[in-house]
């Protein structure tokens, strides 16, 4: 099974050409579309925090995304060489999926989905660069 | 980076339909598409999502400011003909509870 491994500079312009890149990765495993659009959606918002939230001290600010299907399930790995920022240390509770439209907060839901669409995620700094692991569970078609 | 909506009108609303992806590259020039509509006085906008195949939370974030706006200027925003797997994204994010999602445009049309 072909894994898919992107070096994009950090910005937001690059998740078209990633999705596109995926789109392939999960027709080569056989990965059902819902799973697909997950793991397009988690990309988009775990990219556009590193770029947004992430400082970049380093004069070619680059995101490595690794996607890899294994015995139903997508691990999805981005590392990243801003300085140290951790997405999973954000409070979930913390995002207002319930208050009424006038005070419904704008914004704090990309990380959210991350987590909901998830069945697990690990953040740690090793060798100066941000490492992010996502793993997806998918049911394979045959089943 | 650019977005096409077509743009029709039906009933007394705008109907807008975005078509292919709405995410963190185009969600800003999706933003000020809508947000001008707005500012022009549309009081009725329909999101008619039958052309579209991905949204992230920088496109629901749009849809939530102009729902925000529409509701301070009594004016009304619904949204139909999602794919499922859009209209999960919207459950997961509890707008299901305030922004009108209907099956069809025609149902949209009656949310008053």
């Amino acid at each position: 099974m072909p894994d898919l491994h992107v070096s994009l500079p950090a910005k937001l312009t690059e998740v078209r050409n990633l999705s596109a890149s995926v789109e392939e990765f999960g027709d080569a495993n056989r990965l059902p579309q819902p799973t697909v659009f997950i793991i397009n959606l988690a990309l988009d918002e775990l990219i556009t925090n590193a770029v947004t939230h992430g400082t970049f001290n380093v004069p070619d600010p680059t995101i490595d995304i690794h996607l890899k299907a294994e015995r139903n399930v997508v691990t999805l790995t981005m590392e990243d060489n801003g300085s140290p920022f951790d997405p999973t240390a954000m409070d979930a509770g913390d995002v207002d999926t319930t208050s009424a439209l006038e005070e419904r907060a704008v914004g704090g839901l990309g990380l959210h989905l991350v987590r909901t669409f998830a069945h697990d995620m690990a953040y740690e700094f090793v060798d100066g660069r941000n490492r992010l692991t996502v793993h997806h569970h998918f049911k394979s078609e045959s089943e | 980076m650019n977005i096409e909506v077509a743009e029709e009108r039906e009933g007394g609303a705008l109907i807008l339909l975005p078509v292919g992806r709405l995410d963190s590259a185009n969600a800003r020039a999706f933003e000020s598409i809508v947000m001008d509509h707005i500012g022009n006085d549309e009081r009725k906008l329909i999101f008619d999502f039958g052309r579209l195949s991905f949204i992230s939370s920088s496109g629901m974030r749009v849809l939530l400011i102009a729902a925000k706006r529409l509701s301070a200027n009594e004016g009304t925003i619904a949204l139909c003909n999602m794919q499922d797997h859009i209209e999960e994204v919207f459950r997961v994010s509890g707008f299901d509870q305030i922004i009108p999602i209907r099956d069809s445009r025609k149902a949209a049309l009656e949310v008053s």
